[in-house]
């Protein structure tokens, strides 16, 4: 509805008032808008700082600009290949860095930037060097051509539209929830089953793809291209209408672009130092409301909530008998420690195996090294008979693993239910389907009444509920659990161990690490004893109190 | 063969700056955790300091820039406090991408005032001792080749020193090991993070007053310093403070002889190629990655 009073207003002051000069900046900032659509998605929502959008704008820019006024070609030609040449530098580096640690992808997309500038400069008989490529045409497609003024405005703010709209509806649907999903925890991400290379090299991909049809409209408006569209001023103007206008919204991109464009020309004294004032703006705005603009006024007049979708069982994988998962020889050096020495294991459907050890035997490191957050140095692993070694977490999750973390990680300013439907995103096609789904999980877990709490306030006893509704959700077929019990009453406890037995009624594999033995010994089925990486004992529960190695271990005592 | 010696001179001399920019780069980095990405507008700003200073000493001075480095040292690091008062510490709980747009918002409000203040020509600094050359068996090295590489020798060693030897530099490596349990230690945090940033910044303002008269400085000289120094950095395994002081020398000879064979464009494409191609093959620098992600 503000939206709509919005979009009349600026139409209004288009058509009626605004000056050729008023249109004029009224395009620039369009184009902004568009460019800054792109980077809401890679940095907003995915989480990864690229300092390459100012340089695929700038590459879009050229594409258009010397195809366009070198060789005459019309937008059906130069606009196409002004998206492809970002496309195809992105591919590349994205594949390159993306999996890494987000300080590289800052560090990789910066010198995409420093060598494009470098190249355009260097080479003047293709760029026109320093002074760059005069004469390019307007926006022309068959015949019909944009002049300048109103059409080009409205050809602009057209493409705006569109592409506003079409980033909406990726930050809405799948890929932004799951992006959201990497940005904040990147490793919980994976353990669902979620790509994070892939991810983020769509979006990569995507943010350059919008930066392309920038540069092109920007050169179409200015009729001039210039090494100046690829300088950091590009980058830094993109960068704070994204972290102004509220980062990941794309109504905080339009609002971000018509006011940082608008600005120097409110504040005329400014001149040469507008950019001074972008600086300060991005700093006072990441101080004082990270959120941003759309943030600000979402917590003044919070969103209305929705409706909750009603529980639908997601399908089951299906049922299978005997051995789920077979680790032989498992070793893992951390340095000079060895904390996992030769440990064989297997995990069978209805079967629950409790993992005990003393602190640092490698109880944790094996759920690890099994759910492939660690690589292991030799031994081998299968999951339903596939071989799984070394295998990325993400691939591991969806051949059916699922895990819980000593402190359940959840994300803080998503709801219970939110946080669950994460888990089915690489399952379901549509968001609507994984939050049924998750509320099913939920209701499952005695929680269906938290779906519309915030994670961030729920007490350690109903979060470790939540996570295990979120592993719960995808139906996994081997569950790992790390301390499920810690931090919970008897009464809590009693509950839990009746849940993980219906689980393993239903045909789950369970792997249960706990200290509690009060908790453990009558629950599992069979109990795997570790010491310093090794197994000292595996078999029934009973014998483990009378096992003179595992006391010894526990003890301290000689012999062990 | 002379050749080869005068490229080997320029090159470390250049290395030898670069050195200092990953330095502070890196300080910083392992006692928050935080990328500084104002570090290369910090060099700049250093180079910038000194063009404006020069100037009020009296013509006669026979060492023009030796004097300048105590004062831009002091005011540099002054100005990284400021920076870590107003960029990090009030970020510290927050994601490290807040840090990096912070002191991304810092770099650009000094590249722009510098660019207000003195224009966007390129300045030339004073010399450190004078602009004579040198001749070592026909070998003809500048003596501003020479100063700058005994000046970063000497800074990188006091600093070396200091925090190898002192109870100061102790202190400052435990905040930047595990900054949790060196407060439970009883070590001022805080304090020391604040140090951290201003000699991370005066390592700046050397660099810069280095740099400033044989490879001039403009207001935009920043981006490109601050890509050499997490080149530098990531060659040498991010977190390492050898390997960033190694991994700055490495880059800067190749940086060097690259221009040399084929041209200086080709050496910064040749140079973020080969970035890549070490980010791919050997994500943990060539050295090891001394930094750990903590669980």
């Amino acid at each position: 509805m503000a939206l709509a009073l919005a979009a009349g207003g600026l139409l209004a002051y288009a058509l009626l008032w605004a000056s050729p000069y008023g249109l004029r900046v009224l395009t620039v900032a369009g184009v902004y808008a568009l460019a800054s659509f792109g980077f809401q998605i890679i940095f907003g929502l995915g989480g990864a700082l690229s300092l390459a959008q100012g340089a695929f704008f700038g590459l879009g820019a050229y594409v258009t600009g010397i195809l366009g006024s070198r060789y005459g070609f019309d937008a059906s030609v130069t606009f196409p290949l002004s998206l492809l040449a970002p496309l195809l530098v992105a591919l590349p580096v994205g594949l390159a860095v993306l999996r890494l640690d987000s300080h590289y992808f800052a560090l990789a997309t910066l010198g995409v930037a420093q060598v494009l500038h470098l190249l355009v400069v260097n080479l003047p008989d293709l760029t026109g060097g320093a002074n760059g490529v005069p004469g390019v045409p307007p926006f022309a497609l068959f015949g019909w051509s944009a002049p300048r003024g109103l059409p080009t405005t409205a050809l602009v703010w057209g493409m705006v539209a569109v592409g506003g709209l079409i980033g909406w509806r990726v930050a809405r649907g799948r890929l932004g929830r799951s992006l959201a999903l990497v940005r904040d925890d990147p490793m919980a991400a994976a353990c669902l089953g979620l790509d994070v290379g892939r991810l983020r090299l769509t979006a990569f991909v995507l943010s350059a793809l919008y930066a392309g049809a920038a540069g092109a409209l920007a050169v179409h408006t200015q009729r001039v291209v210039s090494p100046e569209v690829l300088e950091f001023p590009v980058m830094v103007t993109i960068l704070t209408i994204a972290v102004v206008g509220g980062r990941g919204r794309m109504v905080g991109a339009l609002l971000g672009a018509l006011l940082l464009i608008h600005l120097p020309e409110w504040f005329r004294g400014l001149e040469r130092s507008y950019l001074i004032v972008y600086g300060a703006a991005l700093l006072l705005v990441i101080l004082l409301a990270p959120m941003g603009l759309t943030g600000l006024w979402a917590r003044l007049f919070p969103p209305p909530g929705r409706p909750l979708p009603d529980p639908v069982e997601p399908p089951a994988r299906p049922a299978r008998n005997g051995e789920r998962l077979r680790a032989e020889g498992v070793t893992k050096d951390f340095g000079g420690v060895r904390a996992l020495d030769g440990v064989s294991l297997r995990l069978e459907a209805g079967v629950i195996v409790g993992l005990i050890g003393p602190n640092g035997s490698g109880k944790t490191t094996l759920i690890n090294a099994l759910s492939g957050l660690e690589r292991v140095d030799s031994g081998r692993l299968w999951i339903d008979g596939r071989t799984m070694t070394n295998a990325r977490p993400d691939r591991i999750a969806r051949a059916g693993l699922a895990r819980s973390f000593q402190a359940a990680i959840l994300p803080d300013d998503a709801t219970a239910l939110e946080a669950v439907a994460a888990a089915r995103l690489p399952l379901d096609r549509r968001v609507e389907w994984a939050e049924a789904h998750a509320r099913w999980a939920l209701e499952r877990l005695g929680v269906g009444a938290l779906a519309d709490r915030l994670c961030h306030g729920l007490p350690a006893a109903l979060r470790r509920r939540v996570e295990l509704a979120r592993a719960l959700a995808r139906r996994p077929s081997v569950l790992l659990l790390d301390e499920p019990a810690a931090g919970l009453t008897d009464a809590e406890k009693a509950e839990l161990a009746a849940l993980l037995r219906a689980l393993a009624a239903d045909g789950m594999a369970l792997l249960v690490v706990e200290h509690d033995m009060e908790f453990l010994l009558p629950l599992a089925d069979r109990v795997l004893c570790l010491d310093r990486g090794r197994r000292l004992y595996d078999g029934a529960p009973d014998g483990v109190r009378r096992d003179a190695g595992v006391i010894a271990a526990y003890l301290g005592g000689v012999g062990a | 063969m002379v050749t080869a010696v005068q490229l080997l001179v320029n090159g470390l001399a250049l290395g030898a700056a670069y050195a200092l920019v990953a330095l502070g780069f890196v300080l910083v980095l392992n006692a928050t955790s935080a990328v500084n990405f104002a570090q290369g507008d910090l060099v700049m700003a250093g180079g910038l300091l000194a063009v404006a200073l020069a100037p009020l000493l009296p013509s006669a001075v026979p060492v023009p820039g030796l004097l300048l480095l105590p004062l831009v040292l002091v005011l540099m690091a002054g100005l990284g406090l400021l920076l870590a008062l107003v960029a990090y510490l009030p970020l510290r709980r927050r994601p490290p991408v807040s840090v990096f747009i912070s002191t991304i918002a810092i770099g650009i409000i000094l590249q722009n005032g510098a660019a207000v203040l003195f224009g966007p020509e390129p300045r030339v600094g004073p010399p450190l001792l004078g602009d004579g050359v040198v001749r070592v068996g026909g070998v003809a090295v500048p003596e501003q080749s020479l100063a700058i590489m005994v000046v970063a020798a000497l800074l990188i060693g006091a600093q070396h020193l200091v925090f190898s030897r002192t109870q100061l530099g102790r202190r400052l490596r435990a905040t930047a090991q595990d900054p949790e349990m060196a407060r439970a230690c009883g070590v001022p945090v805080t304090r020391m993070i604040l140090l951290t940033f201003a000699i991370g910044a005066a390592c700046a303002g050397a660099a810069g007053l280095l740099l400033a008269n044989r490879y001039f400085m403009t207001p935009t000289a920043g981006g490109d310093l601050i890509l050499k120094a997490y080149i530098a950095v990531t060659v040498g395994g991010w977190g390492s403070v050898p390997g960033a002081v190694l991994g700055a020398l490495l880059i800067a000879l190749f940086e060097v002889g690259v221009s040399w064979l084929l041209s200086q464009p080709v050496a910064q494409g040749a140079l973020y190629g080969v970035l890549l191609v070490i980010l791919v093959l050997r994500p943990q620098g060539l050295f090891g990655e001394a930094v750990r992600r903590r669980a």
